[in-house]
C-alpha cells in the first residue's frame, strides 16, 4: 500500500439488516443486544415491557381493525391495531393468553391503551436506531 | 392499577424520556443529558398546560 494512501472507514453492514430489523421488531432489543449493545438492549427491552405491562395494568384495550363506522373511526382502529402489534412478542403473548379487558367506564382504560400504543411506538424507535447502528449510520 | 392523571403523565414522560434519549445522541453523557431535557420539556409542558387549563376553565 501507498504511503499516501487514506484508510477509509468500513460502510459494510455490521449484519443483515433484513434479518436484523424483523428481529429486533419482534423481541425490543434484540437489535442492540446483536450489534453489541446490550447495555442498550436491556434499556429497551425493559422500557419497552414496563410500558406495555403499564397500559396492560391499567387494563388498556387492544386495538381491532374494523369494518364498519366513518373513515376516521377505521383509521384510528387500524393506527391502534399496527401500534399494538409494533409491541412484537408482548402483543403476541397478550392475545395468546386471551388478554381482552371488560369495556368498563372511567379514564385508566383510555389510558393503558395509549401506553400499549406508546410501547409499540418506543419499539418502533429502537428498531430504527438499530437499523442506523447496523448500516453504520451512527454508532 | 388505578393511577391518576399526573402519575400517568409522569410515568409516560419517564419511558418516552429514557427512548428518546437512547436513540437519540451519540456518547453515553449526551443521551443522560438528552433523556433529562426531555423529561424536563414534558413537565413544563404538564404543568404549563395544566395551569393554563385551570386559568382558562375558572
Amino acid at each position: 500500500m501507498p504511503a499516501n494512501a487514506v484508510t477509509e472507514a468500513p460502510t459494510a453492514p455490521l449484519k443483515s439488516p433484513i434479518l436484523l430489523i424483523p428481529l429486533a421488531w419482534f423481541v425490543p432489543g434484540a437489535g442492540h443486544f446483536l450489534l453489541g449493545r446490550k447495555g442498550r438492549a436491556a434499556i429497551v427491552f425493559a422500557t419497552v415491557l414496563v410500558t406495555f405491562l403499564v397500559g396492560a395494568a391499567m387494563r388498556g384495550p387492544l386495538f381491532h381493525p374494523v369494518d364498519n363506522g366513518d373513515v376516521l373511526s377505521r383509521l384510528i382502529q387500524f393506527g391502534g391495531y399496527l401500534g399494538d402489534m409494533a409491541s412484537g412478542i408482548f402483543y403476541f403473548a397478550a392475545v395468546f393468553l386471551g388478554y381482552g379487558p371488560l369495556d368498563v367506564a372511567g379514564y385508566a382504560p383510555d389510558y393503558g391503551a395509549k401506553f400499549i400504543v406508546a410501547a409499540g411506538l418506543l419499539n418502533i424507535l429502537a428498531v430504527v436506531d438499530a437499523y442506523e447502528i447496523c448500516t453504520r449510520q451512527k454508532d | 392499577m388505578k393511577l391518576d392523571h399526573f402519575e400517568t403523565t409522569i410515568l409516560f414522560a419517564l419511558v418516552s424520556s429514557v427512548i428518546l434519549g437512547l436513540v437519540t445522541k451519540k456518547t453515553d453523557e449526551e443521551r443522560l443529558r438528552y433523556g433529562l431535557y426531555c423529561f424536563g420539556c414534558f413537565m413544563a409542558a404538564l404543568f404549563g398546560i395544566g395551569w393554563a387549563m385551570r386559568l382558562l376553565h375558572g
